[in-house]
């Protein structure tokens, strides 16, 4: 018998747990969702066709989702992580087989409804399990190594099957998740230093190897680097994502051109506009406001996710939820450090914003599951 | 952190020993583990969330701060690091003919020049431009992208095609300076009275436009000048007179074997020039380099009707014989002293064609006597001759709107003797320019008075210049004129239905190495038309005429210039609105009138 099931009493049942979702957090999606439909609508030149409509079809579908995976009492979830994740690989090599190729290398499974990519269902899942796995294992066992290299597999494996597709963008989001995950889980401090020291050192070594006999790269993909570390050497090529968003982000200056006034983004320099670097249009309208203003929306989601994990002292939802924290920080961190030229574009959406529906789908159902860990939190016996 | 055992062994012992109930011991136990368990998760948690939260706030600041400085950064597009110097107006006014036609316009073109800092790849872009203008040299173009220039000229004017082409090449290193470029959408038409332009000081982004040669050159201030605004600055030409000039006296040119031709169409009342004509001629579009080496007469350049001085021959007996009718010396019935050769001291002056022993003052005009204009000339003495010729402007160069016209300034004798007054009375001697004897045939033809040759299109007809004649003098001078039509050296320059009055001159040129070519001539008319009442003066002139269809090579004026006159007139009469003479009512009446 669970610590949680002892506190069952105090869980509120059936539609009285509506009184109990974080509302707060529903009104900041919506918001940030409302964000994202008035921009596809400036990009499709003032139209709802061929992007904002579908957009809010999905978001309307991923609402109720949201609700239904809340109202699921939080331990039918752990429980059935395992399962859950184990279907969502079985997903993914399907996709492998019979998954249709868009955009050069992401791989869709057409559902009919949706077109579904299994490489973006899988970072929620292995939060799941992970933070299933951490509930379910003893903590003094957490750093031990045989327990420790666990969840490595099961980290791991999908991010072998993503990078095969090849996907690197989700490939090292599903990593740094997981690798979050353990760290939030109490892993010991040594084994990341051992992992970042490994790392640094051999990126380091290839950089090093450079035009030395024993290269480790080839000359291509040196000069990938160089791209992104400076992309005004190949302004036209490889670096022209990047110059043309800046270019949109200056041109916004303080307070924007305006809605509907974007030229950057309308008069197609941009790349992506309606998926990627739809960030872009957004501060080229609204300007550096616009821009903070949706930066602020983001962190507030992940405040309160984060408070709420805190406060929950169910470990399987406090891990959860924090997992989910990470992911959706992780997705518009790399987005808009993408945007901005911090980072290399890499191909993730922005979050609740970017045209696309598995994104879309995925991201309510990780806010519901983050709901259901809120509403059936263990309260206090008096 | 105290440890608690999954089950308080001690406690449940004593426990058991005393007798007391584990149940509630173990109960308490367990739920104390499960906090401290709890606890210490949640403090792990913390610890850990602070490092990753330290981790969030890291990342939202670097975006926050990265987004603020791109955002605030000043939206300049970036410039060239090269300083482009003072901005250079290229403003240029249009030059249009009288009736706004246009003969002269600039053209917005690229210059291109590169950049090889920025560029991005050499190799290709030197190979694309070698494939765009075949005259470039890739290896040098390779080794200039590739050295340490950072800036490179590559071509001054491109069309708009070839900007397209380079454009599409994609290379940023290249870059395009806009520039005017002077444009004649008549190519060689007027070509010697437009002149030219070219570039002169030259930026990257703009450069002056300078004129070069004739009205460019000669209204340069003006056609500069800020204040017009542009507006453009109206010539005397006629543009469809002007073409169909240019055209009949190509024709006639290569059917006479001629080396050059010139022809000057003028208004006689106002002086307005409205065709101006100089064979060979040049592309102003793209005017050749004048030649270093060479006689620069001979050159495409040289301007026949305003710069060539030649001695015009006969057509310059007009001048003493209307002199001595206006003096009252003569009528035009007057008998003179044509006995031919005439001896003059060491000298002998000869007719072409003898008149006998003596004929009247029209037969010397119509016929062209050498003698008989001799004669007349020495009645009136070289002082009287001078002043005559002096003041129908034979002396000056051109007051003309050109800026070759000031610097041709007429050849006179050195010393002007007796056989000067003579030699000059026919024509050789004084050496002037096709224009010089149009306006002087102005004067002659219009009731007397001087005009001033201009190329600007005057709103408001001149006051009438200097009186250098009487109109009764004038009447008689188109009299004389229509008769060496009907009855003269000139007959070739009858045209149907329009009465033409002219005087021909045939004068051997000189040979610059001394004395006269024999079988080389200055064929010349001067034409008027209405005859009655004369409107225009149209000069011809060919430089060294053959005529072959005869049995024997004929060159004077009077097979060669003529007919290529009457061909002119006959075209342009229409265009410039001259009513057909159908009745030739006038003619009959001017002819019975010099009966």
């Amino acid at each position: 018998m669970s610590y949680l099931e002892q506190n069952l009493r105090t869980i509120p049942s059936g539609p009285r747990k509506l009184l109990h979702v974080n509302w707060a957090l529903v009104v900041l999606t919506v918001t940030v969702a409302c964000i994202g439909f008035m921009m596809l609508y400036s990009i499709a030149g003032g139209s709802l066709r061929p992007w904002a409509e579908p957009q809010m079809r999905r978001f309307a579908a991923g609402f109720v989702l949201m609700f239904a995976v809340a109202l699921v009492p939080i331990w039918l979830w752990r429980n059935s992580a395992a399962l859950i994740f184990g279907l969502s690989l079985v997903l993914l090599v399907i996709v492998e087989f019979f998954g249709q190729v868009g955009m050069g290398a992401q791989r869709w499974l057409d559902l009919g409804f949706i077109r579904l990519q299994p490489s973006e269902l899988t970072k929620i899942t292995l939060v799941l399990l992970l933070a299933s796995y951490y509930d379910w294992l003893d903590l003094d066992k957490v750093s031990r190594p045989l327990w420790v290299l666990v969840p490595l597999v099961i980290i791991l494996v999908p991010v072998a099957m993503v990078l095969r597709q090849p996907d690197l963008g989700t490939a090292l989001l599903l990593l740094a998740g997981g690798g979050a995950m353990m760290f939030l889980a109490g892993v010991h401090w040594l084994y990341f230093a051992v992992v970042i020291a490994l790392g640094s050192g051999g990126v380091s070594l290839i950089l090093a190897s450079r035009g030395t006999s024993w290269q480790l790269l080839q000359d291509y993909q040196y000069r990938r680097i160089d791209t992104f570390l400076d992309p005004s050497n190949d302004p036209l090529g490889a670096g022209y994502h990047i110059t043309q968003s800046t270019i949109a982000l200056g041109s916004g200056g303080m307070t924007g051109r305006g809605f509907m006034q974007g030229t950057q983004s309308r008069l197609n320099f941009l790349p992506e506009k309606h998926t990627d670097f739809i960030f872009t249009t957004l501060a080229e309208e609204f300007g550096f406001i616009g821009g903070i203003t949706l930066l602020g929306l983001y962190v507030l989601i992940i405040v309160f996710c984060v408070v709420s994990g805190l406060r929950n002292r169910d470990r399987f939802g406090s891990l959860l939820t924090l997992g989910i924290a990470t992911t959706l920080f992780l997705y518009f961190g790399v987005n808009m450090g993408m945007v901005m030229g911090l980072l290399p574009v890499v191909g993730v959406p922005l979050p609740l914003v970017s045209f696309g529906g598995s994104a879309m789908l995925v991201l309510m159902l990780a806010l519901g599951l983050v709901q259901s860990a809120h509403i059936h939190r263990p309260r206090k016996v008096l | 952190m105290k440890r608690i055992a999954l089950r308080p062994l001690p406690r449940i012992l004593s426990a058991r020993d005393r007798g007391e109930s584990t149940a509630a011991i173990e109960r308490e136990n367990l739920r104390a583990r499960n906090d401290a368990l709890r606890e210490r998760s949640r403090m792990q948690a913390e610890s850990r969330l602070l490092v990753l939260g330290l981790a969030f706030v890291l990342l939202f600041a670097t975006v926050g701060l990265r987004m603020g400085t791109v955002a605030l950064a000043d939206g300049t597009e970036p410039r060239a690091s090269f300083v482009p110097g003072p901005a250079i107006s290229a403003l240029r006014a249009d030059i249009t003919d009288r009736n706004g036609a246009l003969l002269a316009t600039n053209l917005v073109t690229n210059a291109i020049f590169a950049h090889p800092p920025q560029m991005i790849d050499p190799e290709r872009t030197a190979r694309e431009l070698v494939a765009i203008f075949p005259d470039l040299d890739e290896a040098r173009l390779l080794r200039d992208f590739t050295g340490d220039r950072r800036f490179v000229w590559l071509k001054r004017r491109l069309s708009p095609e070839q900007v397209q082409a380079v454009h599409d090449i994609g290379e940023p290193g290249i870059a395009f300076g806009a520039r005017e470029m002077r444009l004649y959408p008549n190519g060689r038409l007027a070509s010697h009275v437009l002149g030219g332009t070219r570039f002169g000081t030259e930026g990257v982004s703009s450069a002056e436009v300078i004129g070069v040669a004739g009205v460019e050159l000669a209204l340069d201030e003006a056609l500069r000048d800020p204040a017009r605004m542009g507006a453009p600055v109206a010539l005397s030409l006629d543009l469809p007179v002007q073409g169909v000039v240019t055209q009949v006296l190509e024709g006639g040119m290569r059917l006479m074997n001629a080396a050059g031709a010139a022809a000057v169409l003028m208004d006689a009342r106002t002086g307005e020039i409205r065709a101006l004509v100089s064979l060979p001629d040049f592309d102003p579009n793209d005017r050749p380099r004048p030649a270093t080496t060479g006689d620069p007469s001979q050159s495409p350049l040289f301007n026949r009707a305003v710069q060539g001085l030649y001695e015009l021959g006969s057509t310059l007996k007009t001048f003493p014989i209307a002199q001595a009718l206006d003096e009252g010396l003569v009528r035009p019935d007057s008998m003179v002293n044509t006995q031919t050769p005439m001896q003059w001291g060491r000298f002998t002056i000869r007719d072409f064609r003898s008149l006998g022993r003596e004929a009247s003052v029209t037969d010397v005009f119509a016929r062209s006597s050498n003698v008989g204009t001799a004669r007349l000339a020495l009645e009136l003495g070289a002082g009287r001759q001078q002043a005559f010729l002096s003041d129908l402007g034979l002396f000056q160069p051109l007051p003309l709107e050109l800026a070759e016209a000031a610097r041709a300034r007429p050849l006179l004798p050195q010393r002007w003797s007796e056989i000067s007054t003579i030699t000059v009375s026919y024509g050789h001697g004084l050496s002037i320019s096709p224009v010089h004897l149009a306006t002087a045939y102005a004067a002659m033809v219009n009731g007397g008075t001087m005009v001033t040759p201009t190329l600007l299109s005057r709103e408001t007809p001149p006051a009438p210049g200097r009186r250098v004649i009487s109109p009764a003098t004038s009447v008689q001078i188109n009299e004389m004129m229509r008769r060496t039509v009907t009855d003269g050296t000139a007959s070739f320059a009858e045209v149907p239905f329009y009465s033409v009055g002219a005087k021909t001159g045939t004068a051997d040129k000189v040979n610059p190495a001394g004395g006269y070519f024999r079988e080389r001539v200055i064929a010349t008319i001067a034409t008027s038309f209405p005859a009655h009442d004369p409107d225009y003066v149209l000069v011809v002139m060919l430089d060294e005429p053959v005529e072959t269809s005869g049995t024997e090579p004929r060159r004077t004026a009077g097979w060669t210039a003529a007919p290529v006159a009457g061909e002119i007139i006959r075209r342009i009469a229409p265009l410039l609105g001259i009513e057909p003479e159908i009745a030739r009512s006038s003619v009959s009446a001017l002819s019975q009138r010099s009966h």
